[in-house]
């Protein structure tokens, strides 16, 4: 591709080119327009998932993340993604095993039975902060490449948790009121709304939407009354594992506790594919639990 | 110069400098498994009450962050791993940004998750993951109504995952079998349906 783009393995995760290949689909060509290219990273697989898997065995978290890091630090390029799930996992196991000779020697003993071994040579970055860094992307470039502005549609912005906290450990500063997120949502020209409670969890972490679905659900449903509250016409988020909770969550939400939303849930890479004109079929929005017809009829 | 305080009672002295708690049920060595596992210093925790009042999950269960932090102190070991509430941390780490002392009850709960499945204690979903994973290399694995999507969108049916490259699914069921976690899920599976 042509010299002023910028490369990124794009690591997938499961949720999304498993369950929302929209999102996957969307990411790679929203973030083209943005002078972003994502190169595929063969054979990479789940992170693995934070909350089901390192909860059993940390060291074996450790390691399996770090084997799909030493992929990328074979092609020697930094790793971007759209899940919060996976930044836990990936940029966390990075992190610590850049400082933390005990635990990145134990991983290299196991790494070594696969001839490979983790060397800290690259940086892994979520696709979101890529935008909102003014010297990657940056909001008015953002804005620059909308094309269709989601024009009177107001939008409830959901940060999840893993790519903001723990705070003292992350780089995203303040994570009772962020308003970035936000910045990027207007520059669609969609209203973002604020909530109650925004910084909530959806319920979906740590095993727990396996381990007890309806305490998991009942978190979500605190969640959806508080967006429906100020009335908001979606959720947008940048976590496919949050998007599924609130997504699916509504269907088992109706089941469980008779109570109704539909509040289309779309992944911020699926609102920026509307704004800069790609079609819902290009995003496959069928795929999604809840009809996104009553906020796309707001924008085409 | 620093005065030092003392009771002039050396046999006193030496009790104030152990901080362990002495009970029947009591382990000492489980707050320093749990320091260790979750590099964060629990003993640290004054009981202020911040994590529960921060935490999603407490509304709506009898689960108490600060009871487990508290257990951790005590080296009440049983009395944690035994309790189901112990899986209803969604680590959204809320109770992490806001704790006075700057611990990270978040991973107090995983140590203590990681301490329970050495002693087969854990809820079965998680095992089904570690099946998955070791299988396909996915937590969550693809779907044929997912594969058509896939096509329709232009991209291919399976994702350029271990699901495209199936070569590598041996190098993750090595670094699983070195820690013979398949090994230990498969069995405490087999066990619980029997
Ligand atoms: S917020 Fe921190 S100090 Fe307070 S009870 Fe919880 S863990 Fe202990
Ligand atoms: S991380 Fe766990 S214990 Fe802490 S507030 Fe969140 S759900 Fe509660």
């Amino acid at each position: 591709m042509s010299g002023n783009m910028r490369q990124y393995a794009f690591f997938l995760g499961c949720i999304a080119p498993n369950r929302y290949p929209g999102c996957e689909a969307a990411a790679i060509k929203t973030s083209e327009k943005l002078g972003i290219e994502l190169l595929p990273l063969k054979g990479a697989s789940c992170c693995p998932a934070p909350g089901a898997f390192g909860a059993i065995d940390l060291k074996v978290w450790y390691a399996l993340a770090a084997r799909n890091l030493v992929l990328a630090e074979e092609m020697n390029m930094d790793i971007t993604l759209i899940c919060n799930g996976c930044y836990k996992s990936i940029w966390e196991v990075n992190h610590i095993l850049k400082h933390n000779d005990e635990l990145r020697d134990g991983v290299n003993e196991v790494l070594a039975e696969v001839d490979m071994e983790f060397k800290g040579s690259i940086d892994v970055w979520h696709l979101i902060e890529l935008y909102y860094d003014e010297k990657i992307c940056g909001v008015e470039k953002v804005r620059a490449s909308v094309t269709r502005p989601l024009t009177g549609t107001k939008i409830a912005p959901h940060y999840g948790c893993h790519l903001l906290k723990p705070k003292k450990e992350r780089h995203f500063g303040d994570t009772e009121n962020p308003m970035w997120f936000e910045e990027l949502i207007d520059a669609l020209g969609a209203e973002s709304v604020q909530y109650r409670n925004k910084m909530q969890c959806c319920g979906a972490g740590g095993g727990v939407r396996g381990f007890d679905l309806t305490h998991s659900l009942d978190i979500t449903n605190e969640k959806l009354i508080n967006v429906q509250e100020v009335g908001a016409d979606a959720i947008t988020e940048f976590c496919p594992f949050c998007q599924l909770q609130y997504d699916r969550g509504q269907v088992e939400i109706a089941e469980k506790f008779g109570q109704v939303y539909d509040l289309p849930v779309l992944h911020y890479n699926e609102l920026l594919g509307l704004a800069q004109g790609m079609t819902p079929q290009e995003l496959a929005l069928d795929l999604h639990a809840v009809d996104c017809k009553t906020f796309l009829e707001k924008i085409l | 110069m620093a005065r030092v305080k003392d009771y002039g009672n050396a046999e006193l002295e030496e009790k104030l400098q152990d901080t362990s708690y002495y009970a029947d049920d009591a382990n000492p060595q489980f707050l320093e498994d749990v320091k260790k596992l979750s590099r964060t210093a629990a003993n640290m925790c004054f009981q202020c009450g911040t994590c529960t009042g921060s935490c999603p999950s407490a509304p709506r269960s009898s689960y108490r962050i600060r009871l487990f932090m508290r257990r951790g102190v005590l080296g009440l070991e049983k009395e944690a791993l035994n309790d189901p509430d112990l899986w209803l941390c969604t680590t959204c780490y809320s109770c992490t940004d806001r704790c006075p002392r700057d611990l990270a009850p978040t991973d107090v709960i995983m140590a203590m998750r990681n301490l329970a499945f050495k002693v087969d204690i854990v809820p079965r979903n998680f095992l089904k993951t570690v099946q998955l994973i070791y299988k396909t290399g996915h937590g969550v694995p693809n779907n044929d109504v997912n594969r058509a999507a896939r096509v329709k969108l232009g991209l291919p049916a399976d994702p350029p995952t271990t699901h495209s490259y199936p070569e590598f699914i041996p190098g993750i069921q090595k670094i699983m079998d070195f820690y013979k976690m398949k090994e230990n899920a498969d069995r405490i599976l087999s066990e619980g349906e029997q």
